[in-house]
């Protein structure tokens, strides 16, 4: 049996539908569950390995981004939702997703405190959505992205910038519980600068892990570049490609993290064997 | 006891530092504090739980405001405007404990710290709000200290009837010609304007003779027959011919097309759905249409293009049993940003006209907010300007949809209210929103109360009920028919669906409503947002209601679909509408229109050569209607559905592209081309040629991105001005009878279309003079195309050092209204004609081009000519290019900038050269110009040598800071 992904839908999220086509890309199962129908039947969740929370407009944002469906969460659903990452599962959430999950305060949930906020994710810096190609530096232990170094994928958010206390920064950097920044296309860090940092967000946080690494809160969009004719330079690379009688390989750098969560259960489907 | 939650923001938040910016801009220096204000009566309000769940504590805190500033100013709606972060505060409400919707209201403080004067708290408060729809309260600390803070506002809609909400009679029996205008122009006693003509006043009179009509009788009348619902000028005889232009031209050219194209036709549904629909692949259809939304732009620019952008995507999710809409289209025509021209509505200048900036921004936040919380990709748009859109901008909102050709074995684009089928309403409540939205005319707008007046749109209500719809509902086809609330709202909805079945009755009670005090024709004829109307035969009712209530979306019925040919409307089981279906739909009279024709232009200017061409290049990129509009690009969520193949930034040196490429379908390597073309000043001389040069550019920009002709659809907007004046008229006829010629001979098929046909500004200049200002009569076309495979797309970016450059097609000396010529200050007389038999020919040979692979890169000439195109494809690519003009026998700066119709400018890869020219060695317009180069120059032999970078600031310079 292959491990089951649940993707969330609803009030707004609305990139369920390509996330789901990641999963299964990468091999896994999954299906799309509305939150209502999760919340009348949440045994579910003791049935599936993976949680995903895709990108959105939950509630157009109003009221902070990700903050009402998180609180809808945590009124029907937090029971259920902390026996799921007390088990051996991947939970994932991708900007909008992100910002619930760290609303949720699934993250960074430090000694495995679960429901507690201790990061914002607010207003970019430019007050102004941002939809552009980034370039991520991954420094991280995180199932979901083992192997990792860099990733050029992109950001769609009006709301990405990572908020903290000075305590919260330097746990969150001392566990190493900051799984991906911004960078230049060099490879160096952004250090705040537009556009390489879309939004100013603190340290150039692009995404952040509970500690055991398996609950990921990630501003961009991995499910929007697993494909190399999704990428900005495509028409470049397809050209180089035909030029030097290659083909051009379909799978682009975001594609890995969903690859990751399917190696995960792999592996631990041979262990447990 | 009404409650008041503030919710302060850190210092560092974006909102407050990014005002901070702009006040700096204009020489301010000062420290803003967000408050984001909640208030409501409810007795939960005032709870902790309700509190906590509206406050991140990391970065905000309730309840304790900063003591150190100077000014605040607080904004919030007026009664009955649509609130959405209210609604979502009401949400959460519910979640503490609350039992009804809509019980919380949402403004927004601003705390300064700053040496201002009151006066320019007053000039911020003007740039953050619209008096038409806010309300702005400015208290100085002192003021705001002795009154112990702000006010406690509840902006809810109280509606005084006296407990009267029937409906009322009119006699018409009798009334003078005078009479029955007065009702026309002021309405029932006075709620407005009908908008009816003389004649179909008088047609009215004589039916209802011997008997009284009811008010909302006339009303529905007043709806349907409106030049917004009705189409009169498109429909009516106009000369000689006599089934008017619609019929006989548009409707025709795709006729004669599907025809001739027999098994190849691509066409399923044609202007009979509200969206037209071609093939995609064997499983899915796409569907396309684009709507105008100009007047409610002018006057709440925000308001206006959401309320369009989320119109729109129901057109689509209303198209055929229901579509899902997977790409946006945008388009503004506008006044220049950087100027303040002082225009007003009234003598006594009391209501300026919003200034040029304020609408740019307006209606480019509207799309983004509609677009990005849906969901939905917004690729593919355009800005064009000219100072004649300043009293009313043109505001272009489009949707393309995704439908499978087959649900549950019958046909995915068929639909058809049935005789018994309930009358089912979904998703927003009806309020007073937009009453007289088809028929308002500016002088309604001036007296009519601004709940009614303007719409905002509500993203989130409506992605709930269409993915409750496209995603769950539709595939159980549980509802024979499907369509969208728009203009004229249930009146229009439920009175075409009901030409299905041949009747309706509609029991107006059962309606749900946001406020009581309704009176019965406000209920009818509102445009509250956000609602579907369906034809669900009984068993099925209960299921579809209880299906969409999972998903938080109301669904009513409010009556029956019949067959006995009559519109019925009762209220608490008093019959106050009863008309026949007939008169409803067919009893306008026809009313013949007489045109006249006469060409604009001035003489050909005798301009001199110029001295510096370097310059005029640098001048013409930064030309409004050519330089970047990456501004935009970046805050449209473009690659949402993970759907995004090509555009709309191209290149390394993202140069703002013409054409967009999107893979609607995951597992499909088919790719859907979007691109469009419009020239509105060409109309300055003949209409002919702004249509003509709209359409090729529109058909050019597709084929260049890798389109094969026959797989290419076209839509028609047009928007004209003073639509009652014969010689404008004769320019709508001449304009309409070119797209007629050229669609048939391209045999690009016209699939939808939508026309707003008084596009002009009646009002004062800043003398009190009166004064009118029409816009360009514009046509926009926009083209829809299939590719096989994404890998055969073609972008604007050169690839690679060393391939060479080519221009196909012919330039000629035709700089009539052109960009050069208007930067000049001249119009001149050699307009550009298209040469639509040289182009086909030329298109067709591209796509045999384009079939083996010989295209490193495309783009097809527009404003500023060759010369611009010369500059974008450098900046796109970042790389320099040699070039020699002398293949073009014309004057060098008129080689640069004529925009001649039907040119591509390509770059080869070398080793495809000899391939390339065997492909087009019957065009005689093949011309091989230079190549591009590793010198980060533009070089143009004898003319000019530009960095790249030089050529990039002045391309991105003009917008970059909007």
């Amino acid at each position: 049996m292959t491990a089951k992904a649940l993707i969330l839908a609803g009030y707004g999220l609305n990139c369920e539908e390509e996330t789901l086509h990641a999963f299964e890309y990468a091999g896994l199962s999954g299906e799309i569950r509305h939150i209502n129908d999760l919340i009348e039947n949440p045994k579910e969740l003791d049935e599936v390995q993976i949680v995903a929370i895709p990108g959105g407009f939950s509630y157009g944002d109003d009221t902070g981004s990700g903050n009402a469906f998180a609180q809808k969460m945590k009124l029907a659903l937090w029971g259920p939702l902390q026996k799921f990452v007390a088990r051996d599962t991947l939970t994932i959430g991708i900007c909008n997703g992100c910002q619930v999950v760290a609303n949720l305060g699934l993250v960074p949930a430090f000694d495995a405190k679960y429901g507690q906020r201790l990061v914002a994710v607010t207003h970019n810096l430019t007050a102004r959505y941002q939809c552009r190609w980034i370039d991520l530096k991954v420094s991280s232990n995180s199932p979901w992205l083992e192997g990792v170094e860099n990733m050029h994928i992109p950001v769609a958010h009006g709301e990405g910038r990572f908020m903290m206390n000075e305590d919260t920064l330097k746990s969150l950097q001392s566990n190493g519980q900051i799984a991906a920044q911004y960078a230049k296309p060099d490879g160096n860090l952004a250090d705040g600068e537009f556009p390489y940092n879309p939004n100013g967000t603190t340290n150039d946080i692009a995404g952040i892990t509970d500690e055991s690494g398996k609950v990921l809160a990630l501003m961009p969009h991995p499910e929007r570049g697993m494909f190399n004719w999704q990428r900005d330079d495509y028409m470049e690379m397809k050209d180089k490609a035909q030029r030097e009688g290659k083909e051009l390989p379909e799978a682009a750098d975001g594609i890995s993290i969903f690859q990751n969560a399917a190696r995960y259960f792999e592996v631990a489907k041979k262990k447990s064997a | 006891m009404a409650t008041r939650i503030e919710v302060l923001a850190s210092p560092e938040d974006g909102r407050g530092k990014t005002l901070e910016k702009a006040l700096k801009s204009k020489g301010k220096t000062a420290a803003v504090r967000v408050v984001d204000v909640y208030t409501s009566e409810h007795e939960k309000a005032n709870t902790p739980a309700f509190k906590d769940s509206l406050v991140n504590p990391v970065t905000q805190e309730s309840d304790s405001l900063p003591d150190d500033f100077d000014w605040a100013l607080e904004i919030g709606f007026l009664p009955g405007v649509t609130d959405n972060v209210g609604h979502t505060a009401s949400e959460l409400l519910k979640l503490a404990g609350a039992e009804n919707d809509n019980e919380c209201f949402s403004s927004r403080l601003y705390l300064i710290k700053g040496n201002l004067k009151q006066s320019d708290i007053e000039e911020l408060s003007q740039s953050l709000s619209n008096t038409l729809i806010q309300r702005a309260t400015i208290k100085s600390a002192d003021e705001f200290n002795a009154d112990g803070g702000m006010e406690t506002i509840i902006p809810k809609v109280t509606i005084n009837t006296a407990g009267n909400t029937a409906a009322d009679t009119i006699e018409l029996d009798g009334l003078s010609d005078e009479e029955l205008m007065e009702i026309s122009q002021k309405g029932i006693k006075e709620r407005g304007p009908l908008g009816l003509p003389l004649v179909y006043m008088k047609a009215i009179q004589s039916h209802y003779a011997g008997k009284t009509i009811t008010d909302i009788e006339l009303e529905t009348l007043a709806q349907t027959w409106s030049e917004h619902c009705k189409h009169t000028i498109f429909a009516s005889p106009i000369d000689d011919v006599k089934d008017g232009l619609y019929k006989h031209y548009i409707k025709r050219a795709t006729k004669e097309i599907r025809e001739i194209r027999g098994e190849n036709d691509i066409c399923v549904s044609v202007f009979s759905d509200n969206a037209g629909g071609i093939i995609f692949d064997d499983e899915y259809l796409i569907t396309d249409k684009v709507e105008t939304h100009n007047s409610p732009s002018a006057l709440d620019p925000f308001g206006g293009a959401i309320t369009g952008i989320v119109g729109v995507n129901r057109d689509c999710i209303g198209f055929g049993q229901g579509a899902k809409p997977v790409i946006n289209r945008y388009g503004f025509c506008l006044a220049d940003p950087r100027t303040s021209p002082e225009y007003y509505r009234d003598s006594a200048k009391t209501n300026a006209v919003l200034s040029p900036e304020t609408i740019m921004k307006g209606v480019i936040d509207g799309v983004e907010a509609g677009g990005n919380q849906s969901g939905i990709p917004t690729p593919q748009g355009f800005v064009t300007f000219d100072d004649r859109f300043v009293g009313k901008p043109l505001v272009f909102v489009g949707t393309i949809g995704l439908i499978p050709r087959t649900i549950n074995g019958k046909p995915g684009h068929e639909k058809c209210a049935r005789p018994g089928d309930k009358i089912v309403v979904a998703g927003g409540r009806v309020g007073r929103d937009g009453i007289h939205g088809a028929t308002f005319s500016s002088v309604a707008l001036d007296e009519g109360s601004p709940a009614t007046a303007v719409q905002i749109g509500d993203p989130i209500t409506q992605k709930k009920m269409s993915d409750a719809i496209i995603k769950e509902i539709r595939d159980l086809s549980l509802y024979s028919a499907i369509t969208d609330n728009g203009a004229g709202g249930m009146s229009s909805s439920i009175g075409e669906m009901a030409e299905g079945s041949g009747g309706f009755h509609v029991e107006l009670e059962t309606v749900p409503l946001k406020y009581p005090g309704m009176t019965p024709w406000e209920i009818w004829i509102s445009e509250s947002q956000e609602r579907m109307t369906m034809a669900v035969p009984p068993k099925n009712t209960d299921e579809l209601i209880a299906l969409f209530a999972k998903r938080g979306v109301e669904a009513t019925v409010v009556g029956t679909f019949t067959d006995d040919g009559r519109a019925k409307i009762t209220h608490a089981d008093e019959i106050i509408m009863d008309m026949a279906m007939d008169f409803l739909h067919d009893g306008n009279p026809e009313t013949p229109l007489k045109t006249t024709f006469t060409r604009g232009g001035e003489a050909e200017p005798d301009l001199a050569e110029p001295d510096d061409y370097a310059r005029v290049l640098l001048d013409m990129l930064g030309r409004l209607n050519i330089c970047s509009k990456e501004f935009i690009s970046t805050q449209y969520d473009h690659n949402v559905q993970g759907t995004a193949v090509m555009g709309p930034l191209q290149g390394p040196g993202r140069v703002y592209a013409e054409a967009s490429i999107t893979r609607p379908v995951l597992t499909s390597e088919k790719g859907v081309v979007l691109s469009q073309g419009l020239f509105p000043r060409y109309s300055d001389i003949d209409t002919a040629a702004m249509a003509a040069a709209g359409l090729d550019l529109a058909v050019r920009n597709a084929v260049a991105a890798g389109v094969d002709l026959g797989q290419l659809a076209l839509l028609d907007n047009f928007c004209w001005c003073s639509s009652d004046e014969p010689e404008r008229l004769g320019q709508l006829k001449r304009a309409v009878e070119t797209i007629y010629e050229m669609a048939v001979k391209y045999q690009t098929p016209f699939i939808s279309g939508k026309d707003s046909m008084f596009n002009d500004f009646k009002g004062f200049d800043k003398d009190g003079k009166s004064v009118k200002i029409s816009a360009p009569p514009t046509l926009l076309i926009s083209s829809i195309g299939v590719i096989p495979n994404i890998d055969k797309s073609i972008s604007l970016a050169p690839k690679a050092v060393g391939d060479l450059v080519y221009l196909l097609g012919q330039t000629k000396d035709e700089l009539g209204a052109s960009e050069y010529y208007d930067m000049q200050g001249h119009l001149g007389n050699n307009v550009p004609e298209t040469d639509s038999h040289a182009n086909l020919h030329l298109y067709k040979l591209y796509g045999r081009a384009v079939r083996d692979s010989l295209i490193a890169s495309a783009y097809a000439l527009g404003f500023g000519g060759l010369g611009t195109a010369l500059a974008k494809k450098a900046i796109a690519g970042q790389m320099g290019m040699d070039i020699d003009l002398s293949a073009i026998n014309l004057r060098a700066d008129k080689a640069l900038y004529s925009e001649s119709t039907g040119r591509i400018l390509v770059t080869v890869a070398p080793q495809d050269k000899e391939k390339f020219e065997k492909c087009f060695k019957n065009l005689e317009a093949l011309q091989h110009i230079g190549h591009i180069t590793h010198t980060d120059k533009l070089n143009i032999k004898n003319q000019l040598q530009l960095d790249v970078k030089k050529l990039d600031e002045a391309y991105k310079a003009p917008l970059r800071d909007y």
